[in-house]
């Protein structure tokens, strides 16, 4: 196991994973408790949209992820606010959408790359020190704004009627939500790939809803959860050769069904 | 705005997009005053209580609170005005306590960035004896009742000190006498503390004895006054459209609308 540590490439993976593990687990609260599931989906794809056009063009592809999934969050929720369009709706329009511009930027791709594939279903163990900076830096601003807004996004997620009735930008602080989902999904793609990104965000905050009554103990829960799977998908992948991604996503998932089987909500076995 | 006038609508027309919820309501609501508000589905009670929110803006006329127009009331003057919106249905698993429940009523008034103080857990606890929910505070709020859940918003609503209460069907999904307790705990509050209280509900004969007034829409203002007063045949038939009948015993009156028995 010590030995496996001095590798400087698995030194940045573990690192990245538990950055990743704690934003995504800590984010995937809000996305539970406001019913955001699905905007997760739309938006990994959309980034991953935007990496096909970054390789297409030759130019940084993690910006235009950034754009890609800012422009589908905000769009999203402008029309969900604005009652244009239901939110499962607008999302499904947009998961099509981006993925069918992906399909369309590889295409017009002259030679084939790998590294595209690599967003798509992410390896963490290829993490570069670049790629480490930029994970450190959008993961410091994603969660300094949760504990900077705690309770306001903890009433606008409760009561965002309420909250706004009350004085409290709900409407704004609902799009900074969003936002901090889209950045999240960002700096998750190349661990974990767009298609499972979307499980570290979903799955610890599902389990961890299922251990308690309280909020803050679901954000503990919930950290806790997402990075035991972040780091063990590392340690499972490196010992038994499997792809990391898709090997996170079986333990967090794995994690899942025991919080089932021992939630006090549904007395199995409590 | 005259000084004991705290509410007012003036000429007052709302619509949502392509349909009109009021129309030309005149309307003026005294400090200290205990007002329900009656009428059918859709007469537009709750867009009357959201536009006092400033959450809806009148296409024409005004609503003004505190001597300002409502769509631009600024914190402070939220802060002054508790709001108990129609209680859907709570999911009994949401992480969220009693206490923490209450006290989200006070974040308006601590600001953004900063954190709740020892005097703001003193206000939810004396909020919470208020409505006499003080032993449940570490409670998870969906485990509690209909109307142990109607009290604790009712706390969250107080903790804000606020100076006007503004609620929308606040005994709707609770048991009979639970619902006369609840609104004897809002009357006796209306006193205590001296608010002006605006309530929206279907059921008259409930709140009758213990409003000020009783204002009877139907997307205009078709009759506003003492309940004695207001509370005719021809007035409510004229809003609900259906047969009514309108009874007195015991000093009271009472209200049967469209009630059919078919022998």
């Amino acid at each position: 196991m010590f030995e496996m540590l001095s590798f400087e490439f698995i030194q940045r993976a573990l690192i990245a994973s538990v950055i990743i593990g704690l934003v995504c687990s800590i984010i995937g609260v809000f996305v539970i408790l406001r019913n955001l599931t699905f905007i997760g989906a739309g938006t990994s794809h959309a980034a991953f949209a935007g990496v096909t056009l970054g390789y297409l063009i030759n130019y940084n592809p993690l910006s235009f992820a950034i754009v890609f999934s800012l422009l589908t969050v905000w769009i999203v929720g402008y029309l969900n606010r604005k009652g244009y369009l239901k939110l499962d709706a607008s999302v499904g329009i947009f998961y099509s959408l981006t993925m069918a511009l992906a399909v369309l930027f590889i295409g017009l791709m002259k030679v084939y790359n790998a590294e595209v594939y690599g967003y798509l279903f992410g390896s963490i163990l290829s993490v570069t020190k670049g790629d480490l900076a930029i994970i450190l830096i959008l993961g410091l601003a994603v969660l300094s704004l949760v504990y900077l807004f705690f309770k306001e996004f903890h009433f606008i997620t409760f009561d965002e009627e309420m909250a706004q009735a009350s004085g409290i930008a709900a409407g704004w602080l609902s799009f900074l939500l969003l936002t901090m989902i889209a950045l999240t999904i960002v700096i998750s793609l190349k661990s974990v790939g767009a298609i499972l990104v979307f499980a570290l965000i979903v799955t610890p905050a599902a389990a961890a809803y299922q251990l308690t009554f309280s909020m803050i103990r679901m954000f503990l829960y919930s950290a806790v959860i997402g990075i035991t799977a972040s780091v063990g998908g590392v340690f499972l992948s490196y010992w038994l050769d499997l792809p990391s991604g898709a090997t996170t996503v079986l333990f967090v998932s794995a994690m899942f069904f025991l919080s089932l089987i021992f939630s006090p909500k549904r007395g199995y076995i409590s | 705005m005259s000084n004991n006038v705290i509410i007012r609508f003036s000429h007052a027309t709302i619509a949502y997009q392509r349909r009109t919820a009021l129309t030309d309501i005149n309307l003026e609501i005294f400090q200290g005053e205990f007002v329900g508000i009656i009428g059918p589905n859709g007469s537009g009670k709750t867009t009357m209580l959201k536009s006092i929110l400033g959450l809806i803006r009148p296409t024409h006329g005004s609503v003004q609170i505190f001597d300002c127009a409502c769509h631009k009331l600024r914190c402070r003057h939220k802060a002054k005005i508790g709001y108990i919106p129609q209680k859907g249905q709570i999911d009994p698993n949401f992480p969220v306590t009693v206490m923490e429940t209450v006290m989200m009523g006070r974040y308006s008034s601590i600001g953004l960035l900063r954190r709740p103080s020892n005097d703001d857990r003193e206000l939810v606890k004396h909020a919470l004896r208020e409505v006499e929910m003080d032993g449940y505070a570490d409670a998870p709020l969906g485990h509690l009742s209909g109307g142990q859940q109607q009290r604790v918003l009712i706390a969250r609503a107080l903790v804000q000190q606020p100076e006007v209460l503004l609620m929308d069907e606040p005994t709707t999904g609770i048991d009979t006498p639970t619902q006369h307790s609840i609104i004897r705990l809002i009357s006796n509050l209306q006193k205590n503390l001296k608010l002006t209280v605006l309530l929206v509900t279907h059921d008259i004969n409930m709140i009758s004895p213990y409003v000020d007034r009783m204002a009877l829409i139907n997307t205009q203002l078709h009759a506003i006054g003492a309940p004695a007063d207001v509370l005719n045949e021809k007035t409510l038939t004229a809003i609900y459209g259906k047969q009514v009948v309108v009874t007195t015993k015991g000093g009271g009156t009472y209200v049967i609308v469209g009630d059919y028995h078919y022998v």
